[in-house]
């Protein structure tokens, strides 16, 4: 890929020397075409010295910027259309050049109308030099086809001896086919109404931009995109002045004003470029440095930080794909996605295999340049952070399987309970009901026996009763869901072996799961306390900033048995167990 | 469907009206409303949710008409409701175990003393609550009598009824009652309809204010 890319370069650069050579030639001969002596000026740089510096420093600076740009890969697009725009600017003053050659007079004039078409694609291209939308695509389009329409049909039909207002070039036209004075006029209308649909178009757009654009994209925007929409502005502002009188002169006060704020606009936005072109390899030294930084080991899970520190676009992200699946990941593990849009995505690859997917703004960098800075020893970097999001992912995943696990095995506790109530106690009550009937039908008939067998089955049933109440309340308490942890441990407190103090108990409800757990806990604590024969076991239940806290304090035997079973509970809902030799303090997340 | 069927027999054989019937919560207010019975007998599990509807629906009942008693029946011991069911109305409603009821004696005896605007608690919460262990016992004070005389009190007994159980005049009973109270630092009118919710938090080592 490397050899690719410089063989590529190899090949470009003879050609971009050539195209800046080129556009140089032609501007040094637009400068020198303006003649300040002239009488009237045939050119706005002609008319005023203060015109003549800005003319300069518009298209000189557009071509000596792009030309900057131009070498480097990144800006190559951007470069070449600020070039031509330079060279279009510089064909105002050709057309003007009385004692130049007739053919350099009608290309300048068939060049200048471009201008303007240029800077829209510039802008609209930015920042890599690409029409993204199909709109920008249409638009560029009809702003180069209307100038080319134009320019042809002038070059073909416009003579300028018959131009009523003609103050550049009233000699000749190179190419004129067929004078038609009615078809010229024609043509400066409809090209003063283009002038102004495309001026405007360039200021909405370029302010549209500017409003939508992130924090670092508008930071590279602004010193290009501002001085466009000046552009624009002043376009549209001269095109008005156009329509208003047909009357153009570079001695008016107006149009030498218009004049001179486009040029300083144009050369604004060719400051701007070489601005740019400057600025974005020191985003790139900085990505250098990060990868001799990441070369030393950084604390794991920091690579986003150090990246968004060092490209200056803090909502840079950086995604790991999963083992064997395309599921990507976060530096904590948690499940992520790309988002739809808006940011670019640079890839960080060992041979075939993704490490990991850099997301960033996408005016900062093009993805091999992120590849290549982030180097071999980044890689190692990323290679961990990579190991520990999938180390971390995993490990959610067992503690959500843990969650489940338990919930499940609640449910199911729930399920038992609710069929033993509507099932077996229900027969058994069946039961007792009609052993009363048949008691009272005993009694009717002076059975005596049959009395007193009846009366044992009655007594029976009853024990069986009572007994199946208890297991059907030791499976799943029903008092718990239906009026939460405090009556659920109030009645624990009434049938506990031992004295239970009730501290504060939280009334607020919690999740099904975590008022279970802390259920379970209270309770085998209770327990165990009684085994170890303690005279009292003082319960608290408390919120304390997202967690439930859970506090069992006895008097008894110091513990032998940790509660193996009730950690495991309180660790599968996120929480932790403290046991001491006769206290005990459960934590766990309840929101 | 069982249990309602058997307290339906039961009480039409102790010679009780049954007005209506209803299978869950609405359909047991609507039939309250147009019937306007003595007393409604009420299933804590109802449809939908089979969890507390009967407790919820019984205190909309004694909220929304005080001359109908209610009898809450219930497969569990649970003094957690019997106390909230007597916070909000502590006269003429009632909490027993299902298994109780069969014995028609003991539901028509339940439902009179409802009807009457007494209260009628378990005895088996009653027994719990007594044998409740404690670290510093109250009931250790009380006298074996006295004893007797604060578990009858704690099922809602009046000191009529509870003279006539245990044999003993009336104000034998008022006088056991003012002993259990002092010695038990109840501050409530021991004739009050509150008295046998105080009883029950005091039991439960809970400040009445607190319940």
């Amino acid at each position: 890929m490397a050899n690719a890319r410089a063989a590529t370069a190899a090949a470009v650069r003879p050609a971009l020397l050539a195209a800046a050579a080129l556009a140089l030639a032609w501007a040094v001969v637009a400068i020198i075409a303006v003649d300040p002596e002239a009488d009237p000026p045939t050119s706005y740089a002609a008319a005023l010295p203060a015109a003549r510096v800005a003319d300069i420093a518009a298209g000189l600076g557009l071509i000596l910027a792009g030309a900057l740009a131009a070498a480097q890969p990144r800006s190559r697009r951007v470069g070449l259309l600020a070039m031509l725009a330079g060279s279009a600017w510089f064909g105002a003053d050709l057309e003007g050049w009385q004692d130049g050659p007739s053919l350099l007079r009608s290309l300048g004039a068939a060049a200048s109308p471009f201008t303007l078409a240029l800077v829209l694609h510039f802008t609209l291209a930015l920042p890599r030099g690409r029409l993204r939308s199909a709109a920008a695509r249409t638009t560029t389009v009809a702003a180069y086809g209307i100038a080319a329409v134009v320019t042809l049909a002038r070059a073909l039909f416009r003579d300028p001896l018959l131009d009523l207002y003609c103050w550049r070039n009233c000699r000749d036209n190179s190419f004129l086919v067929d004078a038609d004075p009615g078809i010229a006029s024609a043509l400066d209308d409809i090209w003063v109404w283009s002038a102004l649909a495309i001026g405007l178009v360039l200021v909405g757009f370029g302010a549209h931009r500017l409003l939508t654009a992130s924090g670092p994209g508008r930071r590279v925007l602004l010193p290009l995109v501002t001085p466009a929409v000046l552009v624009g502005a002043t376009e549209a502002v001269y095109a008005v002045a156009l329509l208003r009188t047909r009357l153009e002169s570079p001695d008016a006060a107006g149009f030498a004003a218009i004049f001179l704020a486009q040029a300083l606009s144009l050369a604004l936005l060719a400051i701007g470029l070489a601005w740019t072109v400057v600025r974005v390899p020191r985003t790139g030294a900085r990505v250098a440095r990060l990868a001799s930084d990441l070369g030393e080991a950084p604390p794991p899970g920091t690579l986003r930080e150090a990246l968004a520190a060092a490209l200056g676009d803090p909502g840079v992200d950086v995604l790991y794909p999963r083992r064997g699946s395309h599921q990507l990941i976060d530096a904590d593990g948690r499940p992520a996605e790309l988002p739809a849009r808006a940011r670019a995505v640079a890839r960080i690859a060992r041979g075939e295999r993704t490490l990991a997917l850099v997301l960033h703004d996408p005016v900062l960098l093009d993805e091999p340049e992120l590849e290549r800075a982030l180097g071999s020893a980044a890689k190692l970097s990323v290679e961990n952070e990579a190991l520990r999001a999938e180390a971390l992912a995993q490990l959610h995943e067992l503690s959500a399987s843990r969650t489940r696990i338990v919930e499940a095995g609640d449910s199911a506790r729930r399920g038992l309970e609710r069929n033993l109530h509507d099932g077996a106690q229900q027969r058994l009550l069946a039961l007792s009901y009609d052993l009363r009937l048949a008691r009272a039908g005993a009694v009717a008939d002076r059975d005596d026996e049959l009395v007193a067998v009846l009366d044992t089955a009655a007594d029976e049933t009853a024990t069986a009763l009572d007994e199946l109440r208890e297991l059907a309340y030791g499976i799943y308490p029903a008092v718990l869901t239906e009026a939460g942890l405090a009556a659920a441990l109030a009645t624990l407190a009434d049938g506990a072996p031992l004295p239970v103090e009730l501290g504060h108990v939280t009334r607020v409800r919690q999740p099904p799961s975590v008022e279970t757990t802390a259920y379970v806990t209270v309770a085998e604590a209770i327990g165990d306390a009684a085994r170890r024969g303690a005279s009292f076991a003082a319960v608290r239940v408390a919120r304390e900033g997202g967690r439930l806290v859970i506090a069992v304090d006895d008097d008894g035997a110091p513990r032998s048995s940790r509660l193996l079973h009730v950690a495991d509970r309180v660790g599968a809902l996120a929480g932790t167990l403290h046991v001491g030799d006769t206290d005990l303090r459960a934590e766990m997340p309840c929101e | 469907m069982l249990t309602r069927e058997g307290v339906v027999r039961l009480l039409a054989d102790a010679g009780i009206e049954v007005v209506a019937q209803a299978e869950d919560a609405e359909g047991l207010l609507r039939q309250v409303r147009v019937t306007q019975p003595d007393a409604a007998v009420v299933d804590i599990r109802m449809p939908p949710s089979h969890t507390d509807e009967g407790l919820v629906a019984t205190q909309q009942i004694r909220a929304e008409h005080p001359a109908i008693g209610v009898l809450l029946l219930s497969q569990y011991v649970e003094p957690s409701y019997a106390m909230r069911l007597l916070e909000e109305h502590p006269e003429g409603v009632g909490y027993l175990l299902k298994q109780r009821v069969f014995d028609g004696a003991v539901l028509v005896d339940a439902l009179r003393r409802i009807a009457d605007g007494e209260t009628v608690v378990d005895p088996t919460i009653v027994a719990r609550l007594v044998g409740r262990r404690r670290r510093e016992d109250p009931l250790a004070e009380l006298t074996e009598r006295e004893r007797e005389v604060l578990g009858l009190l704690a099922e809602g007994l009046s000191n009529r009824a509870i003279a006539s159980r245990l044999y003993v005049t009336e104000r034998t009973v008022e006088a056991h009652v003012k002993q259990i109270f002092l010695k038990l630092g109840l501050d409530v009118n021991p004739g009050s309809h509150r008295r046998v919710l105080a009883v029950l938090a005091c039991l439960r080592g809970e400040r009445l204010d607190e319940v």
